[in-house]
């Protein structure tokens, strides 16, 4: 089999600029997200009700070190049916439906401006100005499942599977440049995906729980089923036999 | 640890700051020494930590009176970010400082209403009504503070202390028992709330502080003041025992008073024999010059 040689001015005009061109990219997007980034305001009830959240479950954990007396008064607090804080305190659902929260909806749009539209737009182009360009060699064999992923754009059935076309040496630097990213821009940088990806993950688990009333729910009745076992009741016991 | 501070190179300076804010050092003194001397001149060559070390000087400024410092850095800061709240926060510290303490107090309510969970500002009120004198006021404004953070350590250990203060100990063993809570493997929490319970006074007490005694005993068995406490509590609860004439209960807690003595006895002859004497000597040995 004839091995393929690919023209220099390949590698000058069309494997070097995508990553050029990828990379400035990436940059570029990590400045514009920190300009349209907006402080999320907390909400004071939030943060009371999560605070709230925590000492009942603290009370449930390490209620035992307290006197029975002093932990049926906390639970009292907590649980009693005419002025217990889970039975009096009524919030309103949040809405679920994030378009009627102009809020969500700005972030949700700066979230597609920064992140959508700049891998449509210059995916697009660079598909259309480097269109089927063979760039680079892959030193491996592969099979071939994997033309469709590293020949995009290419569709030569008899072409070796390792062989990478233009539209996918694009699409590899824009998920392979993480790393480069970091050394250049630092640890938290806007400028790779995966990023955004984890931060709308735990962005929703450190806020309440969407629903405070289902929340306080469930903390009632974990709180209305703990039993209080005094943890001190053999430690004077415990003293004299362990420390003679 | 001491160092020659004029000798120290501008990056070396820098790190020294540096490991100080991160293992939360106080040091005042030699962080205004560090900033006048060294670090001053070269404040574009710092880069990125240049806010946060700004910071850390006007505190340390605040706390050595060196107001004019700490106006400097402040005006440096409100400079680069005008109308930062966080800015404005400093300010108020500096008007604290002085003892300005209502113009304070209007600067932190012009926080609060832009940022109501500013938790901080709340505690910076808070404390100013403290350094007033206004103890009531302040457990007034505590009280209402936690009932917004209500899972906040330090506020319950200050309302704990401030109702110490005014003699209130069942709402003082009130704020113990919620450190606990927070805080269940802390000895230092155990033995303040038995101390609480012991200077109440009455049978039932006297019981919860000899547990809560023995239990922080138990978590750090060097803790002298528990073992002496130990050893008075359960000295009470004898005399009252013997008086009621229960006398198992009685039995029980006489062997935990002899313990508490044994231990306290052989703590003490340690501490007598303990060769505090030829470590000394040891170490003026090494400093002498020797031929």
């Amino acid at each position: 089999m004839v091995e393929l040689l690919l023209d220099p001015n390949i590698r000058l005009w069309v494997f070097l600029p995508i990553v050029i061109i990828t990379f400035l990219v990436g940059i570029v997007r990590h400045y514009v997200s920190i300009i349209l980034s907006s402080q999320k305001k907390i909400e004071l009830i939030q943060v009371q009700d999560s605070q709230v959240m925590i000492r009942a479950r603290l009370l449930r954990e390490n209620g035992k070190y307290l006197p029975r007396q002093s932990f049926a008064m906390r639970r009292h607090w907590f649980n009693n049916e005419e002025t217990g804080y889970f039975k009096v305190q009524k919030r309103a659902a949040t809405s679920q439906n994030p378009m009627t929260d102009p809020g969500m909806m700005t972030d949700m749009l700066k979230g597609n401006v920064t992140n959508v539209l700049p891998m449509i737009v210059i995916g697009g182009w660079i598909n259309w100005m480097f269109s089927g360009f063979l760039t680079t060699k892959v030193p491996f064999p592969l099979t071939l499942r994997f033309k469709p992923m590293l020949q995009r754009g290419v569709e030569l059935t008899h072409l070796d599977a390792s062989w990478v076309s233009s539209a996918s040496w694009y699409f590899l630097n824009v998920f392979g440049l993480r790393t480069i990213y970091a050394l250049v821009l630092g640890e938290n940088n806007a400028a790779d995906q995966s990023k955004i990806m984890q931060e709308q993950m735990s962005g929703a688990a450190m806020a309440m729980p969407p629903d405070p009333k289902a929340a306080f729910k469930a903390e009632w009745e974990a709180l209305e089923i703990t039993e209080h076992k005094w943890a001190l009741a053999n430690v004077e016991a415990d003293l004299l036999t362990t420390e003679k | 640890m001491s160092y020659n501070y004029e000798e120290l190179s501008f990056d070396e300076a820098r790190d020294l700051l540096r490991q100080w804010r991160e293992s939360n050092e106080r040091r005042s003194e030699e962080v205004v020494e560090l900033w006048l001397t060294i670090l001053s001149d070269g404040l574009d060559k710092i880069g990125n930590e240049k806010h946060v070390l700004l910071e850390q000087v006007i505190f340390a400024a605040l706390d050595c009176h060196c107001y004019s410092v700490a106006n400097n850095c402040i005006a440096i800061l409100s400079n680069e970010f005008p109308g930062s709240l966080r800015v404005k926060r400093y300010q108020a510290a500096r008007l604290e400082a002085e003892e300005k303490y209502t113009e304070a107090v209007m600067l932190l309510d012009k926080i609060v209403r832009a940022d109501e969970t500013n938790s901080a500002v709340y505690k910076r009120m808070i404390a100013i009504r403290k350094a007033r004198g206004e103890i009531k006021q302040a457990i007034e404004d505590l009280v209402d503070y936690l009932k917004k953070f209500i899972s906040d350590v330090e506020a319950w250990q200050e309302l704990c202390e401030l109702y110490l203060q005014m003699q209130d100990y069942s709402r003082a063993a009130y704020c113990a028992e919620e450190l606990i809570l927070h805080q269940p493997h802390n000895h230092l929490m155990h033995q303040r709330l038995a101390d609480i319970r012991y200077t109440m006074g009455g049978i039932e007490n006297m019981e919860l502080a000899k547990s809560y005694y023995c239990q922080a005993l138990k978590l750090n068995p060097d803790n002298m003041r528990a073992l002496l406490g130990l050893f008075l509590t359960t000295n009470n609860l004898l005399n009252h025992y013997k008086s009621s004439g229960n006398s198992s209960k009685r039995k029980e807690v006489w062997k935990l008073c002899q313990w508490a003595q044994s231990q306290a006895t052989k703590r003490q002859q340690a501490a007598r024999a303990a060769p505090a004497a030829p470590g000394l000597s040891q170490m003026m040995l090494a400093l002498a010059i020797t031929e």
